[in-house]
């Protein structure tokens, strides 16, 4: 519980360490920043005044080469006899763009451009001297560039005879300055100190919004307003000092700077924006920056990924706790439900006990009134049926019981075959129309829309479903009350599956809505003072629900009390290859059928199912219509008479005298009068409602003259047996009833004796051996076994039929396999023995 | 959520991946013994003078004129440096800018020269420009750029643009006084006699330097749109013409205006271009003004007023009369780089250079291809010229210089000297020409 506020204080604590370690590293990066910052303004203030030094000198050097060449030249002309015609003949050079000589006591002289000179136009009154000789102020020339003029005496013998006026172009110097400065950023003029205007702009040092003009035009193009600095820029111009300002240019820090060159006669003036100075230490910048970013970006990507990775654990632990609880409320749930299962089956056990013992105590009951009215034939009799009936009750119950544990454990397995839909009809019509009977209830069959009679199926199952469903119909119906069995076909999903609903109706009892909720679950019944009657484990509708399930189909049901009860079955069952057997009504010569029949629907299903059989088929609503048809031209082969809807013997009797052509009568189960028709002969009745397979079998008895195959003889008179029973009680009852039916046994006690036995036997001594399976020393199905690899003839032939409590169908394939020819359950049922005897003994003959 | 995951992961694995490439490649350049950056590129350069500093190229807050866009375009293709070089006069005592220019182009200082019309002739007649005429971008010309800058049979320059003056009117006053716009001399008379009526006492905004338009639309209307244009050109330069005899008429109704007050000579004799006559025009008082025409799409000139302003030429015996004239790009004859200027100077002239000078001065250009809309108040001055009605202001091939010649001369009319006094100044200007 107080694993949460951990980890939350856990997440402050980190967060706080990061924000404290990003100060650290935010001061840290800030104070060499600015360290950095200083040392590059400094670094900045170096270099700019280096350059000026740089340039300052140049010029320097360039006024002190001219100056110097102009001495040399005025010492020349001092030597010279005619020093004007020395001046005249001079030629124009890039250094001085006009030389000029008035001689001393006059005031005109002459050029070497051959142009009258005089002085007066040239200012000198500044006092600005290059190496002791006077410097003129800037003018513009007769060249129309700006320059400037230095004179120098002309001494001859101590005497001055004249003096030199050289002029100069600043255009001369501008070619011993560089093409520009940091990167052609920077901006710089020659500024002639006196007029204070700009006499020169080297090239790549100026640009248009500079303010070209003057020192003025400079301030005001570049904003430079401040009386302060304009004082001092005044005091350095004027004392000869350089100087350099910060002053931001059009929103750029820039350094601006006035730069003393020949004593301050000329200034260099103009401004460098700090990033051309500092571009490298801006690129320092740039690269702390990027590297300051990469770490920060490293740094959170670590963060990041351990965030991530701290959700993901919490995810993780998040998941596995709610999974824990998941599972520990499904075992909760689990635990749940199995106390109400146990509970359950503890009430079922409950019940069981009562249900079983019920049926018990009639047993012992009425073996002890057995014993003691043993010479009372009638009573024996009596006790004996009641005795009977309460052991069929018990086998019942059991039956039931085995079947829901093995649905329960998963272990039922469909048994899929061919079967015919008529034959399941006819079973569970068999079965149940006696038991409907006996409780004077109505039972109607209908089918309706089936398109194929042969199906893939476990047969057995889908009988015990009907036969459960019907059975608890006829139970849950009182008497005189009405049972509807209908097999309908509805629209195929798939062409190779038959898709039926079951349905089985009744007006019966009913059931309540809270039933009906439970009806399908195990261990449940119907418990009223109606029903409470009627005998039986609860187990049936969870049986058949469950095999309904396992076939891929649907069950419901709908039930009001006293109403009654529909269950709707709805199934989905491969589709057999029909065999079309035209032959077979090619042989009898059948081509065309006429049905009369009444009912229309009952008319359009008989005709879906003959001509489906590949005959022709017309139909008849009434007596008059098929009479009609009898006397038309067509021939007709066969006539279909439905029994109940034409009252019989008549309707036969008008067609027998119509047609000779054999009349089948479509009557119910228990139609009664048609005994009379069927003395007329070739007459015959198919039981309502029919199938192909029936309708072809009646035919074909038709046409073999009606005679049914004859009951074979199931008597076991005569015959002698082998029984391997380890159990005395067992093999008591065994022996007593073969001898009721005239057979010997020989009883064997183990699987071992048996072979044994009948290896030493003579060939045919024993018709056949019937095998218990649970024995000791040697089971049953190792005998089989064992017989089988006997080198006798008879040792493959001879029957061996397995009889035993082990009641499933794995029992029985497990005997086929050991090589037993048939297999039958305890408890025995004489009946089926006797058929399966009978059956084993042909096919081995 | 799983996208989003996903995302994040890719993300992660690029940034670190950057980082692990950028801590790499700070390690693996190749190194080489020299380390100068060699530049085999020789550099070009070709000087331009004129009155401009040239545009910072790099400098962001700063728009580039038109001229200087062109120079650009020109740098660009041929891997040129041209090098502005300038000259402004501080003050009256200067040097003028077109003694500088003078001087320079005489001392070939420079390669390619921004010069005025009197220049351009001055400068013809020296043989220090080259002949023009064989750069490719010349057969794009006018036929009025042509006759304007030929001295000697030689295009000595080419301008970028082509300055049209004309009248400007407030036709809303017009209109309210029921006055069509004048045609002739003696419409304007009128027109200015019934502002005068009205209450206006100078109907014309003058100044010190354009007054000079209405004589040369009067003296010249039939040379340049007579059909014998050469001809009488060609009398007036060997003197059987005088060019006192042409200009005569338009001083004759200068001074007219002026004893009629409807020009106050006094004031215009001191006062600059529209500094002192605009206000009066865009206030109203005053119906009529003179101007260059890229006054009108100037809003600190004549580009924004409360009434419909109109641009028409100046009244003469043809009808409306603009008047035109020049400044032109010139290549020095014997320039350092005159190959490398006569190419910038093509890339200049070109189509595509002069479209987008056009374009930022909304200006008539001097190609017949590069067509620019003008502003509606422009459009009576542009239909005359369109319709190619107009005389020259400046024209070199006159010996005589037109356009500084008549400007000092009216000046000397404002100060008071009769209309023949100004003829017998022409007729000296005339013979110092003839003389040379």
């Amino acid at each position: 519980m107080n694993e949460k506020p951990y980890k939350k204080d856990n997440r402050k604590g980190l967060l706080l360490s990061i924000v404290l370690v990003f100060c650290i590293l935010g001061t840290f990066v800030y104070t060499i920043s600015r360290k950095i910052s200083q040392e590059m303004s400094d670094a900045a203030i170096q270099s700019l005044s280096e350059s000026l030094d740089l340039i300052e000198c140049t010029i320097e050097a360039i006024l002190r080469s001219e100056v110097e060449f102009q001495t040399l030249i005025a010492q020349k002309i001092a030597q010279t006899e005619d020093p004007e015609a020395y001046i005249q003949a001079y030629e124009k050079n890039q250094t001085m763009s006009r030389i000029s000589l008035i001689l001393s006591g006059k005031t005109s002289g002459v050029s070497n451009t051959g142009e009258h000179f005089t002085a007066e136009d040239l200012d000198f009154s500044a006092g600005g001297t290059i190496m002791g000789l006077p410097v003129s102020q800037s003018y513009i020339n007769h060249m129309g560039t700006w320059s400037y003029t230095v004179k120098c005496p002309i001494m001859r013998n101590g005497q001055e005879i004249g003096t030199l006026y050289a002029e100069y172009i600043y255009d001369a110097i501008d070619k011993s300055l560089p093409e520009g400065f940091y990167n052609q950023q920077a901006t710089l003029y020659i500024m002639d100190t006196e007029s204070e205007r700009f006499v020169l702009k080297p090239e790549g040092m100026g640009m248009r919004s500079a303010g070209h003009l003057n020192l003025t035009d400079f301030y005001r193009a570049n904003s430079i307003q401040d009386p302060n600095i304009h004082a001092e820029v005044e005091e350095c111009l004027e004392n000869g000092q350089d100087i350099l300002f910060y002053h931001d240019i059009r929103g750029v820090k820039a350094l601006n700077y006035m730069w003393a060159v020949n004593d301050g006669t000329i200034f260099l003036a103009g401004y460098v924006p700090l990033e051309a100075i500092q571009r490298e230490g801006r690129i320092v910048t740039y690269n702390i920056i990027a590297v300051v970013a990469s770490m920060l970006v490293a740094f959170l990507l670590c963060i990041y990924l351990y965030y991530r990775n701290w959700r993901q654990q919490d995810k993780l632990r998040e998941e596995q706790e709610l999974e824990r609880k998941i599972h520990s409320q499904q075992l909760s749930e689990a635990l749940r439900a199995a106390q109400i299962a146990s509970e359950s089956k503890t009430t079922f056990l409950s019940n069981m006990s009562h249900d079983i013992r019920t049926p018990m105590n009639a047993v012992l009951g009425f073996t002890t009134l057995l014993a003691r009215d043993a010479d009372n034939p009638a009573k024996v009799r009596e006790y004996t049926k009641k005795i009977t009936s309460s052991g069929q009750h018990l086998l019942s119950l059991i039956n039931d019981i085995l079947d829901v544990s093995k649905i329960e454990s998963g272990k039922v397995v469909l048994n899929l075959e061919k079967f015919s839909l008529n034959d399941v009809v006819a079973s569970v019509d068999a079965i149940i129309q006696p038991m409907a009977k006996a409780k004077r209830q109505s039972f109607h069959l209908e089918v309706n829309g089936v398109r194929h009679e042969y199906l893939l199926g476990d047969e057995t199952r889908i009988n015990q479903i009907l036969i459960n469903l019907l059975s608890n119909a006829v139970k849950y119906t009182p008497e005189e009350g009405h049972i509807w069995f209908r097999i309908i076909g509805l629209k195929q999903r798939s062409s190779q599956y038959e898709r039926i609903r079951i349905e089985v109706e009744d007006d019966g009892y009913g059931m309540t809505p809270e039933y009906l909720e439970t009806i399908f679950d195990a261990f449940t019944r119907a418990e009223n003072s109606t029903t409470n009657k009627v005998q039986g484990t609860g187990l049936g509708m969870a049986i058949t629900k469950s095999i309904v399930e396992l076939m891929g189909g649907t069950i419901e049901v709908r039930s009001e009390v006293n109403q009654g009860s529909l269950f709707l079955v709805e199934l989905e069952l491969r589709i057999l290859e029909e065999h079309a057997d035209r032959k077979f009504w090619e042989n009898r010569g059948i081509r065309r059928v006429l049905a009369i029949i009444g009912d229309q629907e009952c008319r359009e299903n008989v005709r879906a199912l003959v001509t489906g059989g590949g005959l022709e088929a017309d139909m008849a609503a009434s007596l008059e219509e098929a009479l009609d048809l009898l006397a038309g031209s067509r021939d007709f082969q066969l006539v279909l008479l439905d029994w109940e809807a034409f009252s019989g013997v008549q309707a036969a009797s008008a067609i027998r005298a119509a047609t000779p052509a054999p009349i089948l009568l479509l009557a119910e189960y228990d139609a009664e009068g048609t005994e009379a028709v069927l003395e007329t002969g070739r007459t015959g009745v198919l039981a309502k409602p029919f199938f192909l397979s029936a309708f072809r079998q009646k035919v074909e008895e038709l046409w073999s003259g009606g005679e049914p195959e004859p009951l074979q003889d199931t008597s076991l008179e005569g015959l002698r047996f082998l029984a391997a029973e380890d159990n005395d009680i067992n093999a008591e009852i065994l022996a007593e009833l073969l001898s009721m039916e005239g057979a010997d046994c020989e009883i064997v006690e183990n699987g071992r004796l048996a072979v044994e036995r009948f290896q030493q036997s003579a060939e045919g001594e024993f018709d056949a051996i019937l095998m218990d399976v649970q024995m000791p020393v040697m089971n049953g199905h190792d005998a089989a076994r064992a017989i089988r690899a006997l080198p006798r003839d008879d040792a493959g032939s001879i029957p061996i039929i397995a009889m035993t409590a082990n009641a499933f169908t794995e029992d029985e394939k497990a005997s086929l396999d050991a090589g037993m020819s048939a297999h039958v359950a305890k408890p025995l049922d004489l009946g089926l023995l006797k058929k399966v005897i009978r059956q084993c003994r042909k096919d081995a003959l | 959520m799983m996208k989003v995951k996903r995302f994040s992961q890719r993300c992660s694995a690029v940034c670190l991946t950057i980082l692990a490439v950028l801590s790499l490649t700070s390690c693996g350049k190749e190194r080489r013994a020299n380390l100068l950056t060699q530049d085999d590129r020789v550099q070009r350069t070709v000087n331009l003078f004129s009155p401009m500093e040239k545009t910072d190229p790099n400098a962001e807050n700063t728009a580039r004129s038109a001229a200087d866009l062109t120079v650009a375009m020109a740098e660009e293709k041929l891997g040129v440096t041209v090098a502005y070089r300038t000259y402004t006069a501080e003050d009256y005592q200067d040097k003028s800018y077109d003694d500088v220019v003078l001087d320079r182009a005489r001392s070939n200082m420079d390669d390619l020269y921004l010069l005025n019309s009197d220049v351009i002739l001055k400068l013809g007649a020296e043989g220090k420009l080259v002949d023009l005429s064989g750069i490719d971008n010349a057969e794009n010309l006018r036929d009025i750029i042509w006759t304007a800058n030929t001295v000697d049979g030689k295009l000595v320059a080419i301008p970028q643009e082509v300055v049209a003056y004309g009248l400007f009117v407030n036709k809303d006053m017009f209109d309210q006084y029921g006055l069509a716009l004048p045609e002739t001399p003696e419409e304007f008379l009128e027109c200015c006699r019934v502002f005068r009526e009205n209450g206006i006492e100078t109907p014309i905004g003058a100044n010190r330097w354009w007054l000079e338009t209405f004589v040369l639309a009067l003296a010249y209307a039939d040379l340049y749109n007579g059909g014998n244009t050469e001809a009488e050109i060609a009398a007036l330069n060997s003197g059987e013409a005088r060019y006192s005899d042409y200009m005569r008429p338009g001083f004759a109704f200068l001074k007219n205006l002026m004893d009629r007050g409807y020009i106050d000579a006094e004031k215009a004799s001191v006062s600059e271009a529209i500094e002192a006559e605009g206000a009066d025009f865009l206030a109203q008082k005053t119906p009529i003004v003179m101007a260059y025409w890229g006054a009108a799409n100037t809003e600190t000139a004549y580009g924004k007023t409360d009434f419909e302003m109109q641009v028409i030429g100046f009244p003469s015996s043809r009808g409306q009369m603009p008047v035109i004239t020049m400044t032109g790009l010139a290549v020095g004859a014997e320039a350092e780089h005159r190959e490398d200027a006569l190419q910038v100077l093509n890339v200049m002239l070109s189509d595509e250079a002069l479209q987008v000078y056009s374009e930022i001065n909304r200006v008539i250009s001097p190609s017949k291809n590069v067509k620019v809309d003008c502003v509606p108040a422009l459009k009576p001055l542009n239909d005359r010229i369109e319709e190619g009605v107009y005389v020259l202001g400046s024209n070199a091939g006159m010996k005589v210089e037109q356009w500084g010649s008549t400007c000092l001369i009216v000046r000397e009319l404002l100060a008071g000297a009769a209309v023949e006094e100004c003829m017998a100044a022409f007729d000296r200007l005339q013979d110092e020409a003839l003389a040379k």
